[in-house]
């Protein structure tokens, strides 16, 4: 006997009872339904932690020009002494600096740079990174994205409106850094405005808001340092852990390729440098050879301090870089003394949290799979006992007890998968409905999918043999006489 | 040439701690073209003797040669092939799949056999089988929408289509009325008639015996008369005579 002919009595014999058939598979479909549900939840917490993650800097490296901190608060409220953790051996003082000089400083007016370019405004040991150190950055092993940055503020113009604002210069890799940006209306900037120093400027959601109120500013016009910049995106938050604010770094800000303010602003240097791990394990390593590249390149000895400050500080980015603040507590307060935490440790911690949430997740579906298994064993018993005579007749005519095996073994993996492919429908809606209500991340991936498409089965071979058996065991003669 | 010859066949029932005799030693060969009737009250062992020629059972002890192969050793897969290609049956209770056409029902025994024949073929097959028992315009009928005489009939196309060379009925005539029950004997005297299809008709009822060239009784697990008839009763010229239904 053919499995297609198998397959024909099977779904013949299904489909006589419809209701029957409907009933059993129910719990099968809210078993498979289930795990899919959680599969596609946990994965998409788990996708979604570690995108916020990796955006709020988990394999973020940013290392700024100078080297020029004194005492500032840590996290924690004690004081560092940041320049003696940096170079302890070193007995060579840093040069203190004038305010305006710190291009970290925010600034309501021009500064020495903006009025006369960097080189008249003699940054000194400040202004020590440069487009070429990016460059030579971008080839080392592990770097997945690097972004030049420039950071002024900046009067923007609109018409009559005039916003104060950040005004960021990057590289067209920078919404790869971010991640988790969005474009409401237009693009980011591209490569070839970039090299072509074009006057594009991309404005941040509360910035767009501030001078087009709710229109689509793409194509028009906005006026910084009285040079007219063509808008042509506006860009947002894609993630429902960060949300956009007037005063923020991100969206109450301006985006123009870096290349286009040096031409502006007669400028060569770099305030920073962001760069991103390819994989976030590999961040101190590469944050190790980026330190030793610049170095080599900025020909510092042996001893001296180095004039940069490469920051890869985790819990920096988990606190200030715009987590909603319970979430970066929890991640925070998961790992004590992260100070002391490698990332490699940090990212154990999660890998444990996930381990935990599926070891949940793999009860829950081993329950309700073997209540949807047991449902259909129930069933099948039920049905041998019905169709003794079928059984009978079929022996009769020269089925062997292996035929009448497969058929009921046929017929509930039929029943299972029925189940199991209406409940990956059930569980692909329901997570559907989930990720829209809850506005959380689910990610139904085909391997889940297929997974579920074989446990079903795998649950109507394990719990249908056995009907199956009694069925193949039956003495012809007396299920022939069977009433 | 004997078609099957069984030799002191014995069979024990175990019920409960009671040993019962079903078959106590019979002895018998039938040859191929004979039309056989076996009677005997209930209790005599005639269905046992019936299913132990099917392959539906084994005996206990003593041998049974069909067509010269003794089966009375065979496992069950065997006997099952030896069902499917040299054995039809029919029953007293026709014993046809419930909402199932009568197309599917007669097509059955090609799902079991031994070569693969496409749905096609299945179907063409059977559909001859079903003309030949005068059924081709009832074929996509259920069996609840088939008078008991068109079930047998369907039955009997089922048990012919993989062309045995004996068919077995047991009580074919319990359940139809008397027109019908020559209607079918009438089917299996042309059955041996036309293409020489050994017959073993089970019944307990004398008259119905009297269609068949040999007589056989049974009687306590025994044969206790084996006679041939001379002059069986004709269903074709029967039926001539009864008025039309």
């Amino acid at each position: 006997m053919t499995i297609g002919s198998s397959l024909g009595i099977a779904f013949r014999a299904l489909s006589r009872n419809k209701l029957q058939t409907a009933l059993t598979t129910i719990g099968m479909t809210i078993g498979v339904a289930t795990v899919l549900t959680m599969i596609a939840l946990g994965t998409g917490a788990q996708t979604a932690i570690e995108q916020q993650v990796r955006a709020a800097g988990m394999n973020l490296i940013v290392v700024k020009a100078g080297n020029y901190k004194t005492k500032t608060e840590d996290d924690v409220g004690g004081v560092v002494d940041h320049q003696a953790a940096i170079a302890p051996q070193s007995q060579v003082l840093l040069a203190s600096f004038h305010p305006e000089d710190d291009p970290m400083e925010k600034h309501d007016h021009p500064t020495s740079r903006q009025r006369l370019g960097d080189v008249e405004a003699g940054l000194g040991a400040a202004a020590t990174l440069t487009p070429a150190d990016a460059e030579a950055i971008r080839g080392l092993r592990g770097v997945q994205y690097v972004s030049e940055g420039i950071h002024e503020n900046v009067h923007a113009i609109a018409g009559d409106k005039r916003w104060f604002t950040r005004l960021h210069g990057g590289d067209t890799d920078l919404p790869s850094i971010k991640r988790s940006w969005t474009f409401p209306y237009g693009r980011f900037f591209t490569e070839r405005e970039q090299s072509r120093r074009a006057a594009a400027v991309v404005l941040g959601s509360i910035a767009a808001q501030k001078l087009f109120g709710a229109t689509n500013p793409v194509g028009r016009q906005v006026f910084l340092w009285k040079q007219p910049f063509q808008v042509v995106g506006v860009v947002s938050s894609g993630s429902w852990m960060v949300t956009a604010a007037a005063g923020d770094d991100q969206f109450d800000a301006l985006y123009v390729p870096f290349t286009t303010i040096h031409q502006l602003l007669n400028l060569s240097k770099l305030n920073d440098i962001s760069i991103t791990a390819a994989s976030t394990g590999d961040v101190t390593r590469v944050a190790n050879d980026v330190t030793e590249l610049l170095r080599a390149r900025h020909r510092i000895a042996q001893n001296d301090p180095d004039d940069f400050t490469v920051v890869t500080q985790a819990r920096q980015s988990l606190a200030k870089g715009g987590l909603r603040p319970d979430v970066a507590r929890a991640v925070v307060g998961n790992v004590g003394g992260l100070e002391k935490v490698t990332l490699a440790q940090l990212g154990r911690t999660l890998d444990r949290a996930m381990k935990t949430m599926t070891a949940l997740l793999a009860s829950i579906a081993a329950v309700s799979l073997i209540v949807g298994g047991i449902g259909i064993m129930n069933i099948m018993l039920l049905s041998v006992t019905e169709r003794t005579r079928e059984i009978g007749i079929r022996r009769a005519v020269g089925a062997r007890a292996g035929d009448v095996l497969r058929q009921f073994l046929v017929e509930a993996i039929a029943l299972s998968v029925i189940g199991g492919v209406a409940g990956i429908a059930l569980g692909a809606l329901a997570s559907g409905i989930i990720a829209q209500i809850l506005r959380w991340s689910t990610a139904l991936s085909p391997l889940s999918i297929a997974l579920s498409f074989a446990v079903a089965a795998a649950v109507g071979v394990f719990f249908g043999y056995y009907p199956a058996r009694q069925a193949s065991r039956l003495d012809p003669i007396e299920s022939l006489r069977y009433e | 040439m004997a078609l099957l010859r069984v030799r002191d066949l014995v069979k024990t029932y175990q019920v409960g701690e009671v040993a019962v005799r079903a078959l106590r030693g019979v002895t018998l060969g039938i040859d191929a073209g004979e039309f056989v009737a076996v009677v005997g009250p209930s209790g005599s062992g005639k269905s046992t003797f019936m299913h132990i020629l099917g392959c539906l059972d084994r005996p206990t002890t003593g041998s049974y040669f069909l067509e010269d192969r003794d089966v009375s050793h065979l496992n069950d897969d065997e006997l099952s092939a030896i069902r499917n290609r040299q054995i039809g049956f029919v029953f007293q209770g026709f014993n046809l799949l419930a909402r199932t056409s009568a197309l599917e029902n007669v097509e059955l025994p090609l799902l079991y056999g031994k070569q693969r024949i496409s749905a096609g073929e299945r179907r063409r097959r059977a559909r001859v089988a079903l003309e030949a028992v005068g059924l081709a315009d009832r074929a996509e009928h259920h069996p609840n929408q088939l008078s008991g005489g068109q079930q047998q009939r369907v039955a009997i196309a089922r048990a012919l289509l993989n062309n045995p060379s004996i068919l077995f009925a047991d009580e074919p005539t319990g359940n139809l009325d008397s027109r019908t029950s020559v209607e079918v004997m009438d089917i299996f005297q042309r059955l041996k008639q036309d293409r020489g299809i050994t017959i073993v008709l089970i019944t307990h009822e004398p008259q119905v015996a009297e269609y068949a060239s040999r007589i056989i009784a049974f009687k306590d697990g025994q044969i206790v008369s084996d006679q041939a008839n001379h002059s069986p009763r004709v269903a074709v010229g029967e039926l001539a005579l009864l008025p039309a239904s």
